[in-house]
């Protein structure tokens, strides 16, 4: 239900409160990624064409089974998992007041890699629907780790957290890096592509195994962004306010491992993403909190679905992965979404 | 699309059962699923071109499709593992591919109408796609105990070729007698290693043709100390070996190899190679010092294939010869 609350400008969204200009620009970037998500139908090998998706026409067997079985859940798997990791980078972002932070950044991201790296290798017969069970736990870990080591003091950890993250991060990449060195042939080169990113295995299956993390992600989203809100003042303001820091760093931590670990089972880490897509949303419009996390994850999610159709639309034999398109698409708009902001600043 | 139209076609293609299949055997694969396998499989795709591939086609069978080719059939890696194991005359039509490398392509795959796919266990998070487009039956490749063309025959049962597998092993046994009789000496008893030279140096494990051969014609594996079995992270086809461990090394025979990842792999290429990883070995090595070192082409002879088992024996022909 939507009402206008008095006096303050703001809209209740199902208890979501946002500015007036928030929902609109959050309608506005769902509207294009419908559009995206439609669009996306219409591209692969077996041709389809906007017309075919018309109730009037109806699709032949190779049609139907391409749309509904291939296309539409690996569109679905990808904008959610592109909205995951946006929203993380987005609250890792808040909680460090850091513009570089992302879940790849602390090392949540490689955590998790590295379990679902271990139980690939060594439970090669795994069902999928376990892996993000074990790419939470090895996020939580790092998590756990991390908030442990910076429970000591009340605040200004935040830069600490950065920089125990990154060495938790190096050392994770570089065991990552010796595991994949020493594994079979075949999951060495498998696991590089999955690395590279890849929403090539998100069929039904993966985006049912992805969805009751994301749900139970959701609660912890609603209660971190008032949080994030005081966060980004500082943590010394924030504590002033009544903020307690060692359970608003949790709860945000295992959002942010819940979310990644859903996403990064099925898509790969998609390097780059978690920084990029709070930028872009932060130009499109300036936000905080719960309104920060919604327009960051729709960029994401929307920047996720158009690499996919680009990978898939490139070529027969090429298919670049996922994770290169997004750096294709992504970091071109990127640059122009700094600059314009600088240029901004400087009129 | 209107969400009306969306949500019943979503909610019929996920209670949709895989394709209705007609009667056929059923299998257990070696994930442990139940497979029912069309008793003559005219129409099969396989998801790796050198481990499941090229048996196939070596006993006869026949592929529609192969991951790991282009779309006229053209292979993606730089060794054509058809052409240098079986001959670029022994295939009248090239298994089309399926796909990009790493990114399989299912709409490319259903359209080639498969009535069986073979995945290896490193497929069973993409089971599921590859189930409903057609019976999909895993072999084991890497892990577990697969030894030789241990796949080889394993394969043919699946497709119903234990003839066709009895009738290769035969010409088989015919050019294992050949080899031991070109040797000089007894070889029950006497050791032997494979190595091959990739980036790193790399013992090779069980899943290929040469360990057959040398298997089968008599030699032993060699303990090597420092290397347990099991180490490899579960690979049983090529452990990762120090060079100074390699530098240690002392069976009967020591068979080398370069990379087939690669276009070079004579013995001049192998020689370099390993001056690069372990310079000094030739002075050091002692089956090298001693003339007991076997240059082989790793991309002949690294298919759990007869084929590939003919190839390492061919080699050992020469060697005995010189």
């Amino acid at each position: 239900m939507t009402r206008r609350l008095d006096g303050y400008g703001l809209w209740r969204v199902a208890g979501l409160e946002m500015r007036r200009i928030d929902l609109g620009v959050a309608l506005v970037l769902l509207g294009v990624a419908a559009a995206l998500i439609v669009g996306s139908l219409t591209v692969g090998t077996t041709p389809v064409a906007l017309g075919d998706l018309m109730p009037s026409s109806g699709l032949d067997d190779a049609q139907h089974y391409a749309v509904l079985s291939l296309r539409l859940p690996r569109a679905l798997t990808g904008f959610l998992a592109g909205a995951a990791i946006a929203a993380s980078g987005a609250m890792l972002q808040s909680l460090t007041r850091n513009p570089i932070a992302d879940p790849g950044l602390l090392g949540l991201a490689q955590g998790s890699l590295l379990a679902i790296l271990l139980a690939l290798i060594f439970l090669p017969s795994l069902p999928q629907g376990w892996l993000p069970l074990i790419g939470c736990a090895g996020g939580l870990g790092v998590a756990l780790f991390l908030a442990r080591l910076t429970a000591q003091s009340r605040s200004g950890d935040a830069l600490a957290l950065l920089l125990l993250g990154l060495a938790v991060e190096t050392t994770l990449s570089a065991v990552t890096s010796v595991v994949i060195l020493y594994a079979p042939t075949d999951l060495s080169f498998a696991i590089s592509v999955w690395l590279a990113g890849s929403l090539y295995q998100a069929g039904w299956g993966a985006l049912g195994a992805m969805l009751p993390w994301l749900a139970l992600s959701l609660p912890l989203l609603f209660v971190a962004g008032p949080m994030l809100r005081l966060l980004e003042l500082g943590e010394e303001h924030a504590h002033a306010l009544g903020l307690g820091l060692r359970g608003a760093r949790l709860t945000v931590l295992l959002a942010t491992v819940l979310l990644t670990s859903a996403a990064v089972t099925v898509t790969g880490p998609l390097v780059f993403l978690g920084i990029m897509a709070p930028h872009i949303a932060g130009f499109l419009l300036p936000s905080s909190g719960r309104a920060r996390l919604l327009l960051s994850g729709l960029v994401g999610g929307i920047f996720v679905v158009a690499a996919d159709c680009l990978s898939r639309g490139l070529g027969t034999d090429i298919g670049l992965p996922i994770g290169l398109c997004l750096t294709l698409l992504g970091v071109p708009v990127f640059i122009v979404t700094l600059r314009l902001r600088m240029l901004r600043r400087t009129l | 699309m209107k969400r009306h139209l969306l949500l019943p076609l979503v909610l019929s293609a996920q209670l949709a059962a895989p394709f209705a299949y007609a009667e056929g055997r059923t299998l257990t694969d070696d994930t442990g699923r139940a497979v029912v396998v069309p008793e003559r499989p005219q129409r099969v795709v396989v998801t790796h071109d050198p481990l499941l591939g090229v048996p196939i086609l070596d006993i006869g069978g026949r592929l529609v499709g192969s991951y790991g080719r282009t779309d006229d059939g053209g292979s993606l890696a730089a060794v054509d593992f058809i052409d240098t194991v079986l001959g670029k005359d022994a295939v009248s039509e090239r298994p089309k591919g399926v796909g990009p490398s790493g990114q399989m392509d299912f709409e490319k795959l259903r359209a080639l109408d498969p009535d069986l796919i073979i995945g290896s266990e490193y497929n069973s998070g993409i089971v599921e796609q590859l189930a409903q487009i057609a019976p999909t039956y895993l072999q084991n490749t890497g892990t577990g105990r697969v030894r030789g063309f241990e796949v080889q025959q394993s394969l043919a049962g699946v497709l119903g070729m234990e003839d066709a597998f009895a009738a290769r092993m035969s010409e088989y046994q015919e050019s294992l007698a050949e080899t031991r009789a070109a040797l000089p000496a007894r070889t029950e008893g006497q050791s032997y290693l494979v190595v091959i030279a990739h980036d790193d140096l790399r013992l090779v494990g069980e899943t290929s043709g040469v360990i057959q051969a040398m298997e089968d014609l008599g030699y032993a594996r060699a303990k090597v100390e420092g290397l347990g079995e099991g180490k490899g992270l579960g690979s049983n086809f090529a452990v990762p070996l120090s060079p100074e461990l390699f530098m240690r090394l002392d069976p009967d025979v020591l068979v080398l190899m370069n990379s087939y990842t690669g276009t070079e792999r004579d013995e001049t290429s192998t020689r370099a190679k390993l001056d690069r990883i372990a310079p000094g070995w030739a002075r050091f090595l002692r089956p090298e010092t001693e003339g007991r070192t076997i240059y082989i082409d790793s991309a002949k002879v690294s298919t759990p294939s007869i084929a590939s088992a003919e190839h390492a024996l061919e080699a050992v022909r020469s060697w005995a010869a010189d």
